[in-house]
């Protein structure tokens, strides 16, 4: 091992990295961000912006750090005035044809070109030559293009050709007349991954239409969290202001999706800030009239009720949409009340999106988080290819029926008329809950704590992003409250306590807990009691 | 100053290869027409052919000009590499490189449309745009500068009754800037179509627009 390391200076400090490991990735490991624009973990490395340049003791002149490989004994500074003054006349020329429009531009706060000037650059411009002008350009899809603020960088046509290998972008003309364009007429339009471009963008040059003007990068609260979109299960960040999800961004995990997310995923974030959610538990009266409770006394009355109930048999309906601590406090539940089956539905794309450059990563088929973490636990699927139907003998069960997350719009108002005792859990409301017995608020994945299990078996972790609605509480919480009770055991206090029990007693998740699962996620021993 | 008559110092003398005089190539009456076959391959390019016929709708490529094109792919290890000739071939047959050709060369040399887009956008001796029968290019870099090329080419926009980069009406002349044409010692050089008109004064300028006007059909 220890011959592949090379042992070089960096800015002082001695470093030992791997044999070929770049000056930029080296001086990384020391803390040092060197400023660049083309080079992208995820790209190839054109050294185009020469904005790394770095000074190498011994070298006749400045080295593009982004390119040049470290060298052993190497004395690197990176820090040095040299290579300040260097980068400094760089980007200098970056900004001779830029229009300074920080203030109406929405890359302002969170943009490359503004850290590094702000950072490196000079105090005053020294331009007197009029700016040439480009103006706005729609991409098609979500992106739109302001050519002034480009600096040339080509991440974005890199991306099309190297990752999404579909070569809708390209440098036309050269010289300061360079721009970047679309060649088709349809542009970015029909494309699956252009969501990433904007991303990638070090700059304002290509930015969201969704995102447009909406708010300001420093206003944003990012918190981690996994799409819900597919069982896929991209790492993601959540960007929130005044309790709803602004954007979602690609959070990187090199194990599942790289540093990039599909256009579906990031789009699929207006249900989580739909306001017309399910606020307090209701229990209600002969399925005519309901009333709002206090949790205290909507987990009486349902115990209550359950009580009354001799050898009682469950069928339950559970989401792929719920967190595998939900799902585990449900089938724990279902257990505590008698035993049953329970069932989920998720609906299915036709075809999987395999993102060519990362063939790790495609926007399955399932399209739902957790379907994964639904069969570990041993709930069976039913339903077609739209998540729909498939639920027959639920619907008509005479004894105890449980809806966990689904809000069965394919159903009708008499479903579960005919139960004993029907327990409705949801985000929101659904005719098919009218006769429900009791009706409990839950919270959606961006308001509660939790993992979902990826196509592959991967235990992910998330992280309350928002302030529940009103009285909506996770459906763990609540499941676990209520098995306590039956069972005369302890609730369980945090999302970490129940699933460091899930997965002790399912043999599937092979004893995980949350630290183990870290910000990356680790897998579960997939195979053992999963289905197909 | 010596009393030899001057000579053109792009005159090599007749090589035997070519079919004209002296006079033919420097004097004012030439402007034949560019053989379909291209000519000689070591002169084609540099012959002042007058004159191309150009048809923005002729096929890419047949006949004579399938022919030339597979004699370019000979020339090249790559597919790719033999872009610029290829497109330099279209332009000749179609006065110009529309998109529709870049689209069709892409095909021909499996290559990506982005990609020869970029590259035919990326050197201005391609036209993007459809051009006169006579592109007139007047250098305006430094030599032909301080020699009053901006007063020629002042001239050829007002005789043409042009703006910089249009054609004029009758659909002969489009008159553009151009940097360098390597002949710094001959200022003002104006470059039309392939040929080199050199030393041009503004004063010549109505001279040599009616002299094209009226050969121009030869
Ligand atoms: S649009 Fe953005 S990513 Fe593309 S070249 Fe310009 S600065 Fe780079
Ligand atoms: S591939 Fe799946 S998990 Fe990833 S962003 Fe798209 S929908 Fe979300
Ligand atoms: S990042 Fe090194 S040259 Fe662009």
């Amino acid at each position: 091992m220890a011959d592949d390391l090379v042992t070089l200076t960096i800015d002082g400090h001695e470093v030992s990295v791997p044999k070929g490991t770049t000056l930029l990735e080296a001086a990384k490991t020391i803390g040092e961000q060197v400023p660049h624009y083309c080079y992208h973990p995820g790209l190839s490395s054109p050294a185009m912006c020469r904005l790394c340049l770095v000074e190498v003791e011994g070298a006749p002149k400045p080295m593009p750090s982004c390119v040049t490989t470290v060298m052993e004994g190497q004395v690197v500074r990176t820090m040095s005035e040299e290579a300040k003054g260097h980068r400094e006349g760089v980007l200098e020329f970056y900004l001779l044809n830029h229009p300074l429009d920080c203030p109406i531009c929405d890359m302002s706060g969170e943009c490359d070109l503004q850290d590094y000037v702000h950072l490196e650059g000079r105090k005053q411009g020294r331009g007197v030559e009029p700016k040439r002008v480009f103006g706005r350009d729609d991409f098609g899809g979500d992106v739109l293009f302001y050519g002034d603020r480009c600096v040339m960088c080509t991440r974005c046509v890199r991306f099309m050709s190297e990752v999404e290998q579909d070569e809708r972008l390209t440098v036309v003309e050269r010289g300061n007349r360079s721009v970047i364009d679309t060649f088709f007429t349809e542009g970015l339009e029909g494309t699956n991954w252009h969501g990433n471009i904007v991303d990638i963008c070090p700059v304002g040059a290509l930015v969201s239409k969704d995102f447009l003007y909406k708010a300001r990068a420093w206003d944003l609260d990012h918190t981690p969290s996994v799409c819900a979109s597919c069982s896929q299960g991209c790492n993601v960040m959540l960007h929130t202001r005044d309790n709803l999800v602004h954007r979602v961004k690609p959070r990187e995990n090199l194990e599942v999706n790289g540093w990039w997310m599909c256009d579906h995923g990031r789009m699929d974030y207006e249900w989580i800030n739909d306001g017309n959610r399910l606020e307090a538990p209701l229990i209600s009266e002969d399925g005519v009239s309901r009333r709002a409770v206090g949790w205290k006394d909507a987990l009486g009355e349902l115990l209550g009720r359950a009580e009354e109930l001799e050898a009682a048999s469950v069928r339950a309906v559970a989401s792929a949409r719920a967190s595998n601590e939900d799902l585990g406090a449900l089938a724990e539940l279902v257990g505590a009340l008698g035993g049953g089956e329970t069932v989920f539905r998720s609906p299915r794309a036709q075809e999987e999106l395999v993102l060519k450059g990362f063939p790790k990563l495609a926007r399955r088929k399932d399209l739902a988080p957790n379907v994964k973490g639904a069969e570990l636990l041993g709930m069976r699927r039913v339903g077609d290819d739209a998540g729909a139907g498939g639920l027959d003998s639920v619907a008509e069960h005479g004894s105890i029926v449980i809806v966990l997350g689904d809000v069965l719009a394919d159903q009708g108002e008499d479903f579960g008329a005919g139960a004993d005792l029907y327990v409705y859990l949801g985000t929101h409301d659904s005719p098919a809950a009218k006769h429900a017995d009791i009706v409990l608020p839950v919270t959606s994945h961006a308001e509660q704590e939790g993992t979902f299990t990826n196509h592959e078996g991967r235990v992910q972790r998330f992280w309350p992003a928002l302030q529940p609605p009103g009285m909506a509480r996770p459906a763990w919480l609540i499941l676990g409250a209520l098995d306590a009770e039956l069972t005369g055991e302890g609730a369980p206090e945090t999302a970490a306590e129940l699933f460091g029990k899930l997965s002790d007693a399912v043999p599937a998740f092979g004893g995980l807990t949350y630290p183990d699962l870290g910000t990356q996620g680790a897998s579960a021993k997939v195979g053992a009691g999963a289905g197909s | 100053m010596s009393d030899a008559p001057f000579k053109n110092p792009g005159w090599a003398g007749n090589t035997g290869e070519f079919d004209l005089t002296e006079e033919q190539v420097r004097g004012d009456d030439f402007v034949g027409d560019r053989p379909k076959h291209g000519g000689h391959a070591s002169g084609a390019g540099t012959l002042p052919y007058m004159l191309a016929e150009k048809n923005p709708e002729a096929k890419l490529f047949e006949g004579e000009y399938q022919e030339r094109f597979e004699k370019i792919l000979t020339r090249y290890p790559t597919k790719r590499a033999a872009l610029l000739p290829t497109l330099s071939l279209a332009q000749e047959l179609r006065g110009y490189v529309s998109p529709e050709s870049m689209d069709r060369v892409a095909e021909l040399l499996d290559l990506s449309p982005a990609y020869v887009r970029g590259v035919s956008t990326f050197y201005t001796m391609y036209n993007k745009r459809p051009v006169g029968r006579y592109l007139v290019q007047v250098c305006t870099n430094i030599s032909c500068n301080l020699c009053g090329a901006d007063e020629v080419l002042e001239a050829f926009l007002s005789y043409t009754d042009t703006e910089l980069g249009e054609t004029s009406e009758d659909g002969n002349f489009t008159t553009i800037e151009a940097e360098c044409l390597a002949a710094c010692g001959f200022p003002t050089c104006v470059q039309i179509n392939s040929r080199y008109f050199e030393n041009v004064t503004p004063a010549e300028v109505p001279k040599i627009i009616e002299h094209l006007k009226t050969k121009g059909g030869d």
